[in-house]
């Protein structure tokens, strides 16, 4: 039997992706003031985002409770899964990863291996489904690993922010690190690799800051995997897609993935970017 | 109520040998309440590890699920309500607190395995088992933290157990052997003395524990007919249930008021011991530029008066806990960041930045972006070598850049640059909108030599428009000007020249290539009122609708208008 491949919410798998390839993915929580919701269960992306301006508190997240994972190890052990391959966003970024860890050390009768893919949102996603499409295709744990290892250094994301605010509030930057101006408005650009988020470059226009994304996009061409990302901006995501779209490959059909509210509470809605892994 | 509370609690002057399941299920409802109670303080401490606030919150959540899950029957084994202590905990725990405070319950029910009741010694293993399961709930685990807690407490329980088998004694030496551990938690966590708060972990898990003491003391007597079991009930309404009958009387200071506090020089600990003079529970965390104010008073005016005495205030939050209505008063996610300058701290080996400004507003922009240090001066008000050297020299890093904003400074600042040990290197800048644009390229770990030039090209992309009167009359390049008339600049050559502030502007505009512009940044002088510039900046946004315009104050002398165009 195919090595299971269990995730995380947070990283982004389209639900297309994840019914084809038989990855099962365990919901984050997003808080909301006193209240506490499943990702993508109890909360749509859309409903979300439309209501982000106006939560009087910056909603945060939090992991999947470790039972939470057993729970899914054992509903796949019991339906014949005899090893689980459980990929989660930045063990460094989030709990999710130790979650699952915990949830794991209960679990008797098959191995769980966990992978941390040092990435958020679809840079994670993009390492899930290769992961799944290998393991579909018969590879052995030790063979997944080290395609994991390889796409993992390979993996970027950049993206532009359209506000600060929310980054600002999250408190999950330092912040005078980041010299972010207040006075004058700036687009930054962020890049997310290896488990750290940097700012790269700080433009003043969003059409600017597009452009850059684009040619930061093909200083790394070609790439084996692409997907734009959005935060409740489609319209530009298509835009950029277009712009970009000699670097996307011709024999994959386009992603376009609304972020998961628990890395768009940090960033807040406008933001778009690319995920991808170069060859 | 007298009666009441003597057939409910356990009497005082007896000894509790063996404690039952239906009494350890009294005792985490009673932790759960007193989290409830208290969990907008636990959020309020919350700096560690990333400080969004929601520490308390996720524990009470972490809590409700474990609680919830002990069925409601009277002859309920001890092993029994552990068990769904941890599995409720598992299913329910959220956040890094939560995880641990999970593992906490795991490794107790590991302890109390196959156990009807238990007794001191059987508490003191329990006790140790949790804090070996909590440490094991963290990849990497801190000292200073909730597991700093719950290691002392076990200790404890130990200690306590060889002196008295008195299940009470035991509780209330490992209670404030955890507190003092909670005291100490800013000695083991820089984060946390910086910041002068106790872990906001470790406070949640004390709470729950001096939850369960007081409800053995006797302290809260209206337990069991609180509905803790009632998923579904929000938590505003869930408080003011209990609030309703409240254990032991009025809640002396009723407003929850918290608050950011933005200004220049502000004093923390002069902050802190006014706010504290007003109420308890007082958290005041921050810097001399922004400092975020928790309190809970009689009278919220007070601290809000106080506030705003010493700058602006934002993200305002008043709650009377005593009826639980929430946030009376707030302010929204947007309209909170107007004046938010961010202190720059440049770490030895980084590249830091002194930049000349003449002008309040000018300057305040340089800082924002990331400049180290400011030395005043302009067109008519060189700086000094001396005053550029010194800069320099107080910036607390051996690599420095200097953006001198005017050629007539460029000489002093090489000279400064000349006489310094450090490596500094002076990035020729003209004027402040190129300095802007060279200070936002910047990386402060990148190579020097490298960053200089790239700064550098980075400052040739923008065109900046100066205007200003002409001091004398003269003809240059075919432009005639008499002294007292306003002109404009290009890039510094002279482009426009009038009686009227508005034609000279369109007319220097024309020469700037705006077709190819994407925002244009006006920053007005001192001699320019607000609501002038704002007048022009609109007829610039209809000559160009294509082109952002973004207008601040400058703050500089002799130039009505500098403008940045991009």
């Amino acid at each position: 039997m195919a090595i299971q491949i269990v995730t995380d919410s947070a990283c982004d798998v389209p639900p297309e992706f994840a019914e084809k390839l038989n990855i099962q993915v365990v919901p984050v929580y997003i808080n909301i003031g006193d209240q506490s919701y499943l990702d993508g269960v109890e909360l749509t992306r859309r409903d979300f985002f439309t209501n982000l301006p106006n939560y009087a508190k910056l909603p945060t997240t939090a992991a999947p409770a470790s039972g939470s994972f057993s729970a899914v190890y054992q509903q796949l052990i019991a339906e014949g899964a005899t090893e689980i391959l459980s990929i989660h966003i930045a063990a460094n970024l989030s709990n999710t990863y130790n979650a699952a860890r915990l949830g794991a050390e209960d679990i008797e009768g098959a191995g769980v291996t966990l992978w941390d893919t040092k990435q958020i949102t679809m840079g994670a996603g993009l390492q899930v489904i290769e992961a799944a499409e290998a393991a579909a295709a018969g590879a052995t744990m030790p063979e997944l690993l080290a395609l994991l290892k390889e796409r993992r250094e390979k993996t970027h994301i950049y993206a532009v922010l359209d506000t600060l605010e929310f980054l600002r509030r999250s408190g999950r930057v330092n912040w005078a690190q980041f010299g972010f101006g207040t006075l004058l408005r700036i687009k930054p650009v962020l890049e997310v690799h290896e488990g750290e988020v940097f700012q790269k470059e700080r433009v003043r226009t969003f059409k600017r800051a597009l452009k850059r994304l684009i040619e930061l996009v093909d200083a790394a061409h070609p790439v084996k995997r692409i997907a734009v990302l959005h935060a409740n901006n489609l319209q530009t995501a298509e835009e950029l897609q277009e712009q970009a779209a000699y670097l996307f490959p011709p024999d994959q059909e386009v992603v376009f993935m609304e972020i998961t509210p628990a890395i768009g509470a940090h960033i807040g809605p406008g933001a778009v970017g690319f995920a991808f892994i170069s060859k | 109520m007298a009666q009441h509370e003597k057939s409910s609690t356990l009497r005082v002057q007896e000894k509790w040998l063996q404690c039952n399941g239906r009494q350890l299920r009294k005792l985490s409802k009673a932790g759960l309440i007193w989290l409830e109670k208290n969990h907008q303080y636990v959020n309020s401490l919350n700096v560690f590890p990333v400080p969004d606030g929601d520490t308390g919150t996720n524990m009470l959540l972490t809590m409700r699920s474990a609680v919830e899950s002990i069925p409601e029957d009277d002859h309920i084994r001890v092993d029994e309500v552990a068990a769904q202590l941890s599995r409720g905990a598992l299913m329910g725990a959220r956040g890094n607190s939560g995880v641990i405070l999970s593992q906490i319950w795991r490794g107790l029910a590991k302890g109390l395995a196959h156990k009807e009741t238990f007794n001191a010694y059987e508490l003191a293993e329990a006790f140790q088992q949790a804090s070996e399961t909590a440490y094991n709930g963290v990849m990497r685990p801190v000292e200073g933290t909730i597991l700093t807690v719950i290691r002392e407490g076990a200790a404890e329980a130990a200690d306590a157990a060889q002196k008295s088998q008195d299940l009470r004694f035991v509780m209330e030496r490992v209670i404030e052997r955890c507190q003092q551990a909670l005291e100490r938690t800013p000695d083991l966590l820089p984060i946390l003395k910086q910041a002068g708060v106790v872990d906001s972990g470790g406070q949640g898990l004390v709470y729950i524990f001096e939850g369960m003491l007081r409800y053995v003391k006797g302290q809260m007597r209206e337990l069991d007919r609180l509905a803790v079991q009632q998923a579904n009930v929000t938590l505003a309404e869930r408080s003011a249930q209990e609030l309703a009958a409240p254990d032991d009387g009025e809640i002396e200071n009723p407003y929850d008021v918290q608050f950011i506090l933005m200004g220049e020089d502000l004093d923390v600990v002069e902050v802190r011991r006014q706010i504290d003079a007003m109420g308890d529970s007082t958290v005041v965390v921050g810097d001399e530029k922004t400092i975020k104010v928790h309190i809970h008073v009689k009278n919220p005016g007070e601290p809000l008066s106080y506030g705003i005495g010493l700058g602006l205030i934002t993200d305002v939050v008043v709650e009377n806990m005593q009826l639980q209505m929430e946030e009376i008063i707030q302010t929204p996610v947007q309209n909170n960041n107007q004046n938010g300058l961010n202190p720059v701290t440049v770490q030895p080996g980084q590249i830091g930045v002194v930049a000349v400004a003449a002008g309040d507003g000018l300057s305040d922009v340089f800082r924002s972006l990331g400049a180290a240090n400011i030395v005043s001066g302009g067109q008519t008000n060189n700086p000094s070598t001396e005053e550029i050297f010194q800069a320099i020299q107080d910036v607390p890093t051996d690599k420095v850049i200097v953006l001198p904003n005017n050629k007539n400074i460029f000489l002093a600042a090489e000279a400064a640059r000349d006489l310094s040990e450090k490596e500094v290197a002076v990035v020729p800048t003209r004027t402040a909108p190129e300095g802007f644009c060279a200070l936002l390229s910047l990386n402060p770990n990148g190579d020097l030599t490298k960053m200089a030039s790239g700064m550098h090209e980075a400052a040739q992309q923008i065109s900046t428009g100066e205007i200003t009167r002409a001091t004398r009359s003269v003809e240059i390049e075919g432009v005639s000007v008499n002294e007292g008339e306003y002109i404009g600049l290009v890039d510094g050559r002279l482009s426009a020249s009038g009686q009227e502030i508005e034609k000279v502007l369109v007319q220097m505009l024309e020469n700037m290539d705006m077709d190819a512009r994407e925002i244009i940044t006006i920053y007005y002088g001192i001699d320019v009122a607000e609501q002038e510039a704002g007048t022009i900046a609109a007829q610039i946004e209809d000559l160009y609708p294509d082109v952002e315009v973004e207008l601040l104050s400058g703050g500089q002398p002799h130039y009505y208008y500098i403008l940045g165009a991009e």
